[in-house]
């Protein structure tokens, strides 16, 4: 009686699961029609959240930059959670959910409206609901260093390292050292960020030098090992920083400490004035994981 | 008159006993089933190896034919490919493509050897009917393969040229030539002839893959435990009586068929025998997604094989296999306390024995946990029979006069679901999860692993040959240079796009969603400048496939 039941039970519910899925889940024209009234309204500092994150198909549909203003981006984020994220730079976020997806969870809509001042909508499309959060207390960088890697010198040691063809700085070395903007892997996300290859040499650092950095209250930001995320083989990386000659201080980063680990300094005695930052990056040995440095001046 | 001689001769060659015919009808349905919608199934990365093994083993054959004093070198020179696996499966695929592609040229290179995954399809089909049969009469004959083909992750087994159904069909075929051989649980003869083929049968598993040898030992597990009670009635002698010849068969012709089918071992049998099992002692382990975790090393997880199991099996089919099992533990424990006279023990304990077992052996936390459902796929059509031959009694216990409404109802409300399942998840049978998984999206939410080994790569190349720029260099990811060069020769990719080895030296990025590489998706949007997919695949909007291109390499 019981196997009968438990047959006739889960056969039920699993014709009612087939049945009703498709209807659960958007269709190309709800993607269409959200990705539309995003680009629609869209501005500077905003960006599309997904919930659920594995809802990645929006990337296809969401432009990546906004139409009226085509230098602008417009990212699309895919993060479980959003409680601890900086969102530098974001005012407002769209948040596209799929709300009867199996597996659906809120926790990203309450995330972001436990940070929000405003909340427009949600606006059903279909199986998809569009919601605009407008960030309470939104953070605006001075300066974010990987945006202003173009413009920065990296030295290997004493030697100068070069600029090459794909946008980043080449050091010269066995094996050489390459310093470049990537978007990378940290604990599954992805970061956009400094990489920069251990090399083969602890005894030449790599110092990297940003001129006229506009400096604020803070320079905050976070370090990681990119890629490959957990397998905790690299090199313990420590960081030093120095604006304008003079040390802030150092963030040291142990092997196998996978995570996107923040770091903080006061800046207050150099904020209003434009002064040079360099980055001074010390390997305790060659590593296979590059370092992933983020880092922003804040007002 | 014509039709009439035609369909005479037909049924003249069809078996005469009913349950013969039940499975002579499942094995000829699953092969033509799998047949027909094997060409939608892509190529996995263990399948491009295996394919490529197969056809130089074919020349190795037809070589070694012409050529007798050459036959060492030649096996050490065409049976290096993948030696670290047997040659009977792969041996099958060979000769059906070199039969039906390259002699008769009426497949395409893929489909000729897939004929023989299609053919231990069939014969997986075939025994598990006539077995159900045996257990459970015509109800459980045509219910058993339905149970084992309508859980999604199995039908998409029974498409590609690799080892892992063909593996499941020779356990279970061994293990029913056993039974048979002592006499199907007791209430027939012992049979040498069967003993024979049970030995044989043991032959084709190890040549297939290694968890064969596991066979041998818990077959004899299962008669000792069998027969306990009348060796502590008894004594030793009732042992001695009892012996099933079929161990004999196995210990000899296991080994010779294990020897035959594998040139590679030829030269230097020993130390090659020595190196293959340290290949498989000392596996490495691929990473793997469970609950959001990435499995990377061991411990591993008991609960995994579990779990997976409980979360890819459709619902319904998955209680009567609990429900099934769960009865003959029970019919086990009645019957060693002496408490029914009817139940069979040596059956009992051989079902409920080879449905725990691989999975058991998998849950070991220092055995690797990859693969998904096929490394303990061994235990399912013993969970098939049990359920199976657990809705049958249901129907005979709950409405005695009229079984058959009983039983079919419940046959239905477990198989409809099952088989809507099916078709939906068709060709994605490794991203397939069951309705108490939420399908690949819940299963996307608990962060269970996305799909495995690049099959998924056939339903872009639809889309590759339409927008790819002349000559543009993809990089395929998951997907084998192997899989790929099948996919040109047999005409299902343009032969003018060229393989790239990474995002940097690419043109067009064909992503295939693997948590633990992520970061290779991200290297693209930075080489790409561009994090928006041209194209992708997807089940249920879960990301499988997403392709990538540079700024005019996707028109």
């Amino acid at each position: 009686m019981l196997l009968a039941a438990g047959v006739a039970g889960l056969g039920v519910y699993g014709i009612w699961f087939s049945a009703t899925l498709p209807s659960r889940l958007p269709s190309l024209v709800d993607w269409q029609a959200a990705a539309a009234l995003v680009a629609r309204d869209a501005a500077v500092g905003d960006v599309v959240a997904l919930a659920p994150p594995w809802a990645e198909r929006a990337r296809e549909f969401f432009p990546e930059r906004l139409p009226l203003h085509p230098d602008v981006p417009l990212p699309v984020l895919a993060f479980p959670s959003y409680r601890d994220e900086e969102l530098l730079g974001v005012r407002r976020v769209w948040l596209v959910s799929l709300p009867q997806a199996p597996g659906y969870s809120a926790r990203v809509a309450q995330d972001l409206a436990s940070r929000s001042s405003a909340v427009d909508g949600p606006q059903q499309l279909g199986a998809l609901q569009v919601t605009r959060y407008d960030l309470r207390a939104p953070t605006t960088p001075l300066y974010y260093f990987p945006d202003h890697l173009p413009s920065a010198v990296a030295l290997r040691g004493e030697d100068l390292c070069e600029s090459d063809a794909r946008g980043g700085l080449r050091c010269a070395g066995a094996p050489p050292v390459r310093v470049s903007r990537e978007v990378r892997e940290v604990d599954f996300l992805p970061r956009t960020c400094v990489v920069a290859s251990p090399g083969g040499d602890p005894s030449h650092p790599l110092t990297i030098e940003f001129p006229d950095v506009p400096m604020g209250r803070a320079l905050r930001g976070h370090i990681a090992a990119a890629g490959d995320a957990g397998q905790g083989t690299g090199s313990p990386v420590r960081m030093s920083v120095r604006v304008d000659g003079e040390d802030l201080g150092e963030v040291d980063e142990p092997a196998g400490h996978t995570g996107w680990h923040p770091f903080a300094f006061d800046t207050t005695r150099f904020a209003g004035r434009s002064l040079p930052v360099s980055l001074r990056l010390s390997f305790a040995r060659p590593a296979r994981e590059p370092t992933c440095l983020a880092a922003a001046t804040l007002p | 008159m014509k039709i009439h001689a035609i369909r005479a001769r037909l049924a003249a060659l069809l078996p005469r006993s009913p349950n013969r015919r039940i499975a002579a009808a499942w094995s000829v349905g699953v092969f033509l089933v799998a047949a027909a919608t094997a060409p939608a199934v892509g190529i996995s990365r263990d399948e491009s190896v295996y394919v490529e093994a197969a056809e130089g083993y074919a020349r190795f054959w037809s070589q070694a034919v012409r050529s007798p004093g050459q036959v060492l070198p030649l096996a050490d020179r065409y049976y290096a490919a993948n030696h670290e696996h047997p040659g009977f499966a792969k041996g099958v695929y060979a000769i059906t493509h070199a039969l039906l592609a390259s002699g008769l040229g009426v497949t395409s290179h893929l489909q000729g050897f897939r004929f023989g995954a299609f053919l231990f399809a069939a014969l997986l089909a075939g025994v598990l009917s006539l077995w159900g049969s045996a257990l459970a009469g015509h109800w459980g004959g045509g219910l058993a393969p339905a149970f084992f083909f309508l859980v999604p992750a199995h039908f998409y087994h029974s498409h590609p040229a690799v080892l892992d159904l063909p593996e499941t069909a020779l356990w279970l075929a061994t293990a029913y030539a056993y039974w048979r051989s002592i006499g199907g649980g007791g209430d027939q003869p012992r049979s040498g002839r069967w003993a024979v083929a049970a030995g044989l049968l043991f032959g084709a598993t190890v040549a297939t893959k290694h968890n064969g040898w596991f066979l041998l030992p818990l077959l004899f597990g299962c008669w000792f435990l069998s027969a306990l009670p009348a060796l502590l009635r008894e004594g030793p002698r009732a042992l001695a009586a009892r012996f099933p010849l079929a161990f004999l068969s196995m210990a000899i012709f296991g080994p010779m068929v294990f020897l035959a089918t594998w040139p590679w071992l030829w030269a230097h049998p020993l130390s090659r025998f020595r190196d293959y099992l340290a290949f498989h002692l000392h596996h490495e382990n691929y990473a793997w997604m469970y609950f959001g975790s990435l499995l990377r090393e061991p411990p591993f997880p008991v609960s995994y094989p579990f779990l997976v199991t409980v979360l890819t099996v459709p619902a319904g089919l998955l209680a009567a296999m609990c429900g099934g099992l769960l009865q003959s533990v029970a019919r086990i424990v009645r019957a060693l306390r002496g408490a029914i006279e009817d139940v069979s023990l040596p059956t009992e304990v051989l079902l409920s024995a080879n449905s725990l077992f691989p999975l058991s052996l998998i849950a070991w936390p220092t055995v690797p946990h990859f693969g998904g459902t096929k490394h303990w796929m061994a235990a399912m059509p013993f969970l098939a029979l049990l359920g199976a031959r657990a809705v049958v009694i249901t129907g005979r216990t709950l409405l005695p006069r009229r079984p058959v409404v009983v039983t079919g109802a419940l046959a239905a409300l477990a198989l409809a679901p099952a088989a809507w399942q099916v078709i939906h998840v068709h060709p994605f049978g490794t991203a397939a999860w069951n309705e108490l998984a939420g399908g690949a999206a819940g299963a996307a939410s608990m962060g269970m692993q996305r799909q495995f080994w690049g099959d998924n790569m056939g339903r872009v190349l639809a889309a590759l040959n339409e927008h790819a720029a002349p000559n543009a260099r993809v990089w395929f990811q998951e997907a084998t240079w192997l899989a790929v060069k099948e996919y040109q020769r047999d005409g299902r990719l343009r032969r003018d796009l060229v393989w790239a080895t990474g995002p940097e030296d690419a043109e067009i990025s064909v992503w295939h969603y693997h948590q633990e590489f992520r970061d290779k998706e991200f290297r693209t949007w930075t080489e790409f400048r561009s994090a928006r997919p041209v194209a992708g695949v997807y089940l249920d909007e879960v990301p499988l496939i997403q392709v990538y291109a540079r700024a005019g390499a996707w028109r």
